[in-house]
């Protein structure tokens, strides 16, 4: 198995660390926007462009609920983000013992 | 919630450097620790510092209730000395419980709101309870002494070991469990003493439980063999 096995989604430096950091939620729980951007130290642009890319292969939920000075959007790690952040580990275990 | 939420159009394509497999799992731990970390309700910081709350007003209780005879209970300004320091403690840990629960919703915040509201009832009550025991004219050293240092932690202990166990937390079940044989212990030594022997027993215990969060800390992700 070579590096290129490893889930593309996953496997890039900026997406890696939001999928890492939700999935040091419990499950179920949500995290917003501003609190994912403030631990990640991303601008606004970037994260909203990953969390696009993770939206839509389903590895995560985002919500927006209100408008104006009272939205707040959140993001949560699905279960399939989960099983594929469970499998990419494993990849990554796998690929670091056959160094 | 607030006008900081709502996240600008204005998007990138950066998709970051290509990783080789050693540098991802560096960064995967790293940031998987830093997140756990940041997002950690009890630390072991929080433990020392409990630690230290605990051993402070148990040990000015004892202090200023020892070689009392008869025993008639604390003096006022050890009182105001104690519910100070509480009071301090109290709100240094629920700044750092509200900067580490920040922005999460969902159903582990929930759980932990009622959960936190019912065992603060229960701590309350039992002191009301005490003072019942002081009209109904029982003696000082069971009004005063024995009930108000062991019994709230024996029953708050009680419920907590229950509510961890269910969630499967063994490690904070028996931390409670712990406590509560601590204090129905304790009462052996007095209506005097019993603060003295909690006082450092649950100071000890805190200790103890901080150094296991420490020790079990998890494995790296990549570096575990059972799949988790």
């Amino acid at each position: 198995m070579g590096a290129d096995q490893l889930d593309p989604l996953i496997h890039a430096p900026t997406r890696l660390r939001i999928v890492a950091t939700l999935a040091a939620l419990s499950d179920g729980d949500t995290l917003s926007f501003s609190r994912l951007q403030d631990m990640l130290e991303l601008t606004p642009g970037n994260l909203i462009t990953h969390l696009r890319r993770l939206d839509d292969a389903g590895y995560i939920d985002t919500e927006k609920t209100g408008s104006g000075s009272t939205s707040l959007t959140t993001a949560t790690l699905t279960h399939k983000g989960r099983s594929a952040l469970d499998a990419y580990s494993a990849a990554l275990r796998d690929l670091i013992a056959g160094l | 919630m607030n006008g900081e939420d709502e996240a600008p159009e204005t998007a990138t394509t950066e998709e970051g450097d290509p990783l080789d497999p050693s540098a991802a799992a560096a960064l995967f731990e790293q940031t998987r620790r830093r997140a756990q970390r940041q997002l950690d309700i009890r630390p072991p910081l929080a433990m020392l510092l409990g630690a230290v709350l605990v051993l402070v007003d148990y040990g000015g209780i004892w202090l200023s209730v020892r070689g009392q005879h008869p025993y008639t209970g604390p003096s006022p300004t050890a009182l105001v000395v104690v519910y100070t320091i509480v009071f301090v403690g109290i709100a240094v840990i629920a700044v750092a419980f509200r900067r580490a629960t920040s922005g999460i919703r969902g159903r582990s915040s929930r759980q932990r709101r009622a959960a936190g509201i019912t065992f603060a009832t229960i701590w309350v009550l039992n002191y009301v309870f005490a003072g019942a025991l002081n009209v109904a004219g029982v003696s000082p050293a069971i009004a005063y002494g024995l009930y108000p240092a062991a019994g709230p932690l024996i029953i708050v202990g009680s419920a907590v070991a229950a509510y961890e166990a269910a969630r499967e937390e063994w490690g904070w079940s028996a931390l409670a469990l712990a406590v509560v044989a601590l204090a129905a212990l304790a009462a052996y030594a007095g209506p005097a003493n019993v603060w003295g022997v909690i006082g450092l027993g649950f100071s000890l215990l805190l200790l103890a439980r901080a150094a296991s969060l420490i020790w079990h800390r998890p494995l790296p992700a990549w570096a575990r063999t059972d799949g988790r």
